[in-house]
């Protein structure tokens, strides 16, 4: 067992790629805001952010012998993202909205800094939990 | 042999891409303004036509980004001026002049400006949030 199967850490491992790959489709949407015909598109969030990564619809490897090792790593996540038009949509047909996907960047911008501190801070008390007592 | 190497930072690629279509599109604006007075050569003859830049999605290291697709003309129609001593002029005595219209271009360059800042938004926090997870390993 690593650090990394450790729920609480699994959970802020799963929300920081989930974040990333929203980040990603909201470069997609500023980067087609003037697009004919384009629609905007969003991630939906998952409930549970561990188990998203590990089922992400990604390829996993087959066993097909018991004396296969397991695959360390999980299948890569890949989330799927939905058509989620801005509330205005253009005479050409594009549908994004510069103003509310800045929004939406700077809402996961700040959610990925507090996963980033979320994460220090329990590396932190495993820290403190393998000092030495004398060391204080 | 090309490797395939995953992609990474797919953000930053695709706010690249725009950058650069929105450059194009600059350019095509500049064009626009610079001729709005470019009648004919000739007596009678058609002046600069306004060019529309036409985006379109594109694949980006698998990601939708976004190029100039073409660059169509404007086919509305031409001013008309009444000045029969222009050489340009035809048989009734009036030039053609270019269906430019820099108002709109004003506002063209403005939305251009616009969409370029989104895009270097985008590229700052992708860089800002990566800077911050490599931060993890300082400690």
């Amino acid at each position: 067992m690593g650090f990394a199967d450790i729920p609480l850490l699994n959970q802020i491992k799963g929300r920081m790629t989930w974040l990333d790959a929203r980040q990603q489709v909201v470069a997609q949407n500023v980067a087609n805001a003037d697009t004919p015909g384009y629609m905007a598109r969003d991630l939906k969030a998952p409930t549970d952010f561990a188990r998203a990564l590990r089922e992400g619809g990604g390829l996993t490897m087959v066993r097909t012998s018991a004396a296969h090792l397991p695959s360390p790593n999980g299948p890569v996540a890949r989330f799927k993202s939905d058509k989620t038009p801005d509330s205005e949509t253009t005479l050409d047909g594009n549908s994004v909205v510069v103003e509310e996907q800045m929004l939406k960047m700077a809402e996961s911008r700040m959610a990925y800094d507090a996963a980033i501190s979320m994460y220090t801070k329990s590396m932190d008390m495993i820290r403190l939990a393998t000092r030495k007592p004398s060391a204080g | 042999m090309p490797q395939s190497i995953p992609p990474r930072n797919d953000a930053m690629a695709v706010a690249a891409s725009a950058l650069k279509a929105q450059q194009s599109r600059m350019r095509i604006i500049a064009e626009n303004i610079a001729n709005a007075e470019s009648t004919a050569r000739e007596a009678g003859g058609t002046p600069y036509r306004r060019q529309i830049p036409v985006f379109e999605a594109r694949n980006v290291n698998g990601a939708t980004g976004v190029a100039m697709a073409e660059v169509r003309p404007d086919q509305g129609d031409f001013r008309q001026d009444y000045d029969p001593s222009h050489p340009a002029a035809n048989a009734d005595g009036y030039v053609l002049r270019p269906n430019v219209d820099t108002l709109i271009e004003a506002m063209d360059m403005r939305e251009a400006q616009r969409a370029y800042e989104a895009n270097l938004n985008v590229i700052e926090t992708a860089r800002t949030m990566a800077s911050r997870t490599l931060d993890i390993l300082k400690r």
